[in-house]
């Protein structure tokens, strides 16, 4: 057999164990990690959403508001960075909350899955009116 | 000078024929002190390998690939202007697109930029002097650029299949770094070999960038995104 042959599986299956050893625990994705649901608080006129962020993302990602209720979304003090510039593109709400008081305010009047995320794209949510 | 010499030349003796025994030598000094490290540290940490293992893993291939080029150039030290500033340019480029990549996917935009440019800047140094001072300027460019769209492009899709994203970038930084090889191969046959490295060199190099990986990954400043 020749020399470079040899090297080549040699390569294959250090590779081949490296990746078993180094991926086999590994998440399959940061993001998939979090599926929590939160419902609203229903508050006297609004419903009340807190987010934070956990594992590079919002927390929770999916938040579930009844329709036909004003809906006031807050970002807690671990928000940071570009997190804090706030959209839902289908309400066209872009919003930049500086502080954990700064909300964004809308009705949902249609039910339905929506999305929000942060200015950049780079967290990313569930809006679930129900 | 066709392809298919290329490939032929893989099992000689000379500089082409250490190339895949280059990437094979880097791996298993990668591959022992993972070992040992995690057996004195990271096992003790339950977050070690769904939280690194993936980016480590890529981290270590990366040099893996990195470093049979870097043997390959300093085989011949001597090149013309254009092939050296595309030396300097693609080494710069791929050393700090890489580690930066992978070391912003768990530390933030900061440090994985800063890391992934002092890994290309040095290497496009370090192989873009083949060719003189275009060749420097080449690899201190690319290098500063590479670390910075590095640890950009990773922060940019942390939420949008970043691992699916690491391992095109790796395949295509792989596919670009064989080519360098093949168009090095086609810019010597008339040169003779100038200087030979031996094992010793892969395992040192190997050692540094990883030990340095591994560390900044798992105990490096991190941005607020990550963590601290």
């Amino acid at each position: 057999m020749k020399k470079t042959t040899v090297y080549i599986a040699l390569t294959l299956i250090m590779v081949g164990l490296l990746g078993y050893l180094l991926l086999e625990n590994s998440n399959t994705n940061v993001s998939s990690a979090i599926q929590n649901s939160a419902s609203a608080d229903s508050g006297s006129n609004f419903q009340k959403v807190v987010l934070s962020m956990q594992n590079y993302n919002y927390y929770p990602n999916t938040v579930t508001v009844k329709s036909g209720q004003p809906v006031r979304i807050y970002l807690d003090s671990s928000v940071q960075g570009c997190y804090r510039g706030f959209t839902i593109r289908s309400f066209g709400i872009a919003k930049y909350l500086a502080t954990p008081s700064d909300y964004v305010e809308f009705t949902p009047t249609q039910k339905g899955t929506f999305q929000f995320a942060c200015s950049m794209g780079m967290g990313r949510g569930t809006l679930i009116v129900e | 000078m066709s392809f298919k010499e290329f490939t032929k030349s893989l099992s000689n003796n000379g500089p082409e024929g250490e190339l895949i025994k280059t990437i094979f030598i880097s791996l298993l000094t990668s591959f022992a002190l993972l070992g040992i490290l995690y057996y004195l540290s990271f096992r003790y940490s339950s977050s070690f390998l769904p939280k690194y293992g993936f980016f480590a893993f890529f981290a270590i291939l990366s040099y893996a690939v990195i470093l049979p080029s870097v043997r390959y150039v300093r085989s011949y030290k001597e090149f013309l202007c254009m092939p050296g500033m595309m030396i300097g340019m693609t080494m710069g480029m791929i050393s700090s697109f890489l580690p930066g990549f992978f070391v912003g996917a768990t530390n933030g935009m900061f440090v994985g930029s800063m890391f992934g440019m002092a890994i290309g800047v040095s290497f496009g140094v370090w192989n873009g002097k083949c060719c003189g001072i275009m060749g420097i300027m080449e690899g201190v460019m690319a290098g500063f650029m590479g670390g910075l769209m590095g640890a950009m492009t990773s922060v940019m899709v942390l939420n949008d299949h970043l691992k699916t994203t690491g391992f095109i970038i790796f395949l295509i930084s792989a596919f670009i770094l064989f080519g360098l090889n093949y168009m090095m191969y086609k810019e010597t046959r008339e040169s003779e070999r100038k200087y030979k490295d031996d094992e010793f060199f892969v395992i040192l190099l190997t050692l540094i960038l990883t030990a340095i990986t591994l560390w900044i990954m798992v105990m490096g400043p991190r941005s607020f995104l990550f963590g601290n």
